[in-house]
């Protein structure tokens, strides 16, 4: 008996190791005797310019190779005028690796300017900046500011929010569930808007090798599985420790949030960075009114459970406080690449909050989700959040 | 709370490290444009002021006049055998780094100055070792058989001999006329074609400028602009004149996709001929204007030693490339008597 169950192992395990063996077999024909199939066509080198920065007499392009094949920058150009430059830490670049172009040039502010950088072969890339605008320096100054911006757009209205505590408290059963589906709809609309934001940085200034849309998309599952099983771990948990159910879920909440308000601050210091100032104001107040809602979001699953003002506190930091990082990295050190990420991780997030309170609203409703209050919740929710998103 | 830090300040060491990571190695320094000096731990990036060794060399193509092998019939017209050969796979370093497909007469883009005198006979053997078909098509005046347009010449060693007599005097461009001929020009096919007065010209420094440009990513715009090819190269190898010598620069425009091109001259005017047909002069100028093939001589003399720009002054051109110096020095002693010109 134990001798027919090995062989039926070594068959399973045989079957599924056999199908590699194939690929190996493919990959080594195509690379050894088969390559002159994969000699077709003309390999095109290709760049793209990620970053500018302005800096004192100093124009700095980031460089990536986003081709194929390896590229040697050659030649350097503003506004199509070729310019003597630097290039570190050298002019070769392996796929996918960066190199920073240093062009020395009297720029003018808020003036528009094109960049361009030419390989080996001749061709020219160029990216273009609306306005011209100082970089941002690490200094302690900008950093309170970025921090004070932080705190306005993500602590301060995620604590306004939860002043609706006491009123949740009071509410039927039926209105709580409008206000729980309510949440649901809010948290559902800053996904898409995750996302969306997401795609567009992606669009605009990551090279399609990186594949952009999937490249969030993955970023986004990977994000709800992830956080998913950790939260059901968490709310397993709850039900045997101090944690009561409406607090794990809150925390996951506040966690979510945290993570879209990460992104949030991530596009604030940006802006701030890229000298859109009048842009970023807007911004702030957008954010700082869209936000009050966040809060909302955590009260409602607290208010079930017993008042307990330093959690509630804790949890609006976590929701907020992750405005003020991501300002000072959007604006001292912003990259797209990791902005993407950081959206991407923000919406998987936020999506997996929403199905932990459909569940919970599911499980609450004598397993209904249909009801009036449900339904008209989440419709209301995304409508607020519509229409506080028309001010940013 | 503590873990969502770790997680930011995680990911802030990994956006910073490459800030960190690059401060390393000898550092070198260049100059920018506004003088200022430059330093970089990295390489740099000069098409302008670094010496560069370049596949074609503009200082020996600006004094070279090939005058043919030369014999006479009995009527005493005096016969100029030449050969060009076509060629159009040679890939040549054009600016430091860049590398471009050139098409070439003779190995070189131009291809080289044939010179003659009016009345000569000229009889230029063409080879196209090349794979596409081509031709040389010379501007002036000649019997429609020897025009090098209907008379694709095959690649892969096809001949054919271009015989005419040389006229009328001045200075004129020759190019490949095979469709598409625009292609064929910008890669390279083109190059000057000089006929001297029997009376000659008086003696001077004599040197021959082709205005051209390089569309090295083929989008129908120059990337490159120059006198004789090579981007910036007269910039940082002024060209060597001196004071009271008469200077007479034959010059071509063959810049394709924009319109029009110009040369100014810094710190003095020239007299113009344009075309080089009138032995009297039509302007005096520091600025000329020429559309697509349009040519003439420029001639002039520097009264005080030091370096003098010339330029397009369509100033895009120049800040790609179409810029040089012209070097002055105090020669009392040399007898501008003594530069030979004209038939060998």
């Amino acid at each position: 008996m134990e001798l027919s169950d090995n062989t039926s192992k070594g068959k399973i395990i045989a079957s599924g190791v056999i199908p590699f063996i194939f690929i190996i077999l493919m990959m080594a024909y195509i690379f050894g005797p088969g390559a002159d199939l994969l000699d077709f066509g003309v390999l095109l080198p290709e760049v793209t310019i990620e970053k500018i920065d302005f800096l004192d007499s100093e124009i700095q392009a980031t460089v990536r190779n986003t081709g194929p094949i390896p590229v040697e920058v050659v030649m350097a150009d503003v506004n199509d005028r070729i310019q003597p430059a630097a290039v570190e830490p050298d002019r070769f670049l392996e796929r996918f690796e960066t190199t920073l172009v240093r062009i020395p040039f009297e720029w003018n502010e808020a003036e528009p300017y094109t960049i361009g950088i030419t390989v080996e072969d001749g061709t020219r890339f160029e990216k273009e900046v609306e306005a011209a605008a100082p970089a941002l320096e690490l200094s302690l100054d900008l950093a309170i500011f970025f921090a004070i911006i932080g705190t306005y757009v993500g602590i301060i209205p995620v604590m306004i929010g939860l002043l609706w505590l006491p009123f949740i408290k009071k509410i039927s059963k039926q209105k709580y569930h409008f206000f729980l589906a309510l949440t649901a709809g809010l948290l559902l609309f800053l996904a898409i808007d995750s996302i969306e934001e997401a795609v567009e940085v992606s669009d605009e200034n990551l090279a399609s090798s990186f594949n952009g849309t999937l490249l969030v998309a993955t970023v986004t599952v990977l994000s709800f599985l992830g956080l998913y099983y950790a939260g059901n771990k968490l709310v397993d948990r709850a039900n045997s420790s101090k944690f009561t159910k409406p607090v794990a879920i809150a925390l996951m909440i506040s966690i979510g949030i945290g993570l879209h308000n990460f992104g949030e601050g991530l596009a604030i210091g940006a802006a701030v960075g890229m000298g859109s100032i009048a842009f970023s104001t807007f911004l702030i107040i957008g954010f700082a009114l869209h936000n009050t809602t966040e809060g909302l979001a955590i009260a409602a699953p607290m208010s079930r459970g017993k008042l307990m003002i330093g959690k509630l506190v804790a949890m609006g930091i976590i929701a907020g406080s992750p405005a003020i990082f991501g300002a000072w990295i959007g604006g001292f050190v912003y990259s797209p690449f990791t902005s993407v990420i950081f959206f991407g991780i923000g919406a998987g997030a936020i999506f997996q909050v929403i199905v932990v309170i459909l569940k919970w609203i599911y499980d609450e409703n004598d397993q209904k989700l249909s009801t009036m209050a449900v339904v008209s919740g989440f419709a209301v929710g995304m409508l607020v959040m519509y229409l506080t998103s028309i001010l940013v | 709370m503590i873990s969502l830090l770790t997680i930011v300040i995680g990911f802030s060491v990994i956006v910073f490290f490459p800030t960190f990571s690059d401060a390393q190695s000898a550092s070198k320094t260049f100059v920018t444009h506004s003088g200022a000096v430059v330093q970089t731990s990295g390489e740099i990036l000069d098409p302008l002021y670094t010496v560069s060794t370049v596949d074609f060399d503009p200082m020996e193509y600006l004094r070279d006049f090939n005058y043919g092998d030369i014999s006479q019939l009995s009527d005493g017209t005096t016969v100029r055998e030449f050969t060009i050969i076509a060629e159009d796979d040679k890939i040549m370093e054009v600016s430091p780094g860049v590398f471009y497909n050139v098409w070439t007469f003779n190995g070189t883009v131009p291809g080289p100055t044939i010179r003659a005198t009016e009345g000569d006979l000229l009889k230029i053997k063409f080879i196209n070792n090349g794979s596409k078909e081509h031709t040389m098509h010379f501007h002036g005046i000649h019997p429609a058989g020897m025009d090098g347009v209907f008379e694709p010449v095959g690649g892969n060693g096809g001949q054919f001999v271009y015989e005419f007599e040389a006229g009328p005097v001045g200075v004129h461009p020759y190019h490949c006329h095979v469709m598409p001929l625009e292609e064929h020009i910008v890669h390279g096919l083109y190059g000057v074609f000089i006929v001297d007065p029997k009376e000659k010209r008086p003696p001077a420094d004599e040197m021959v400028m082709v205005l051209n440009g390089l569309d090295t990513d083929f989008d129908t715009e120059n990337n490159f602009y120059a006198a004789n090819t090579i981007p910036f190269y007269y910039q940082h190898h002024p060209i060597q004149i001196d004071t009271d010598e008469l200077i007479r620069v034959y010059v071509v425009n063959m810049v394709e996709f924009d319109p029009i091109n110009n040369f100014h001259l810094h710190g003095n005017l020239y007299k113009y001929y344009p075309t080089g047909t009138d032995l009297v002069p039509s302007f005096y100028t520091d600025m000329i204007t020429l559309s697509q093939t349009e040519r003439g001589i420029m001639e002039f003399q520097y009264d005080f030693p030091g370096k003098y720009l010339f330029h397009a002054h369509k100033v895009e051109f120049s800040e790609k490339g179409w810029v040089g110096i012209f070097l002055v020095s105090d020669s009392i002693e040399k007898s501008v008597q003594e530069i030979d010109y004209g038939t060998k």
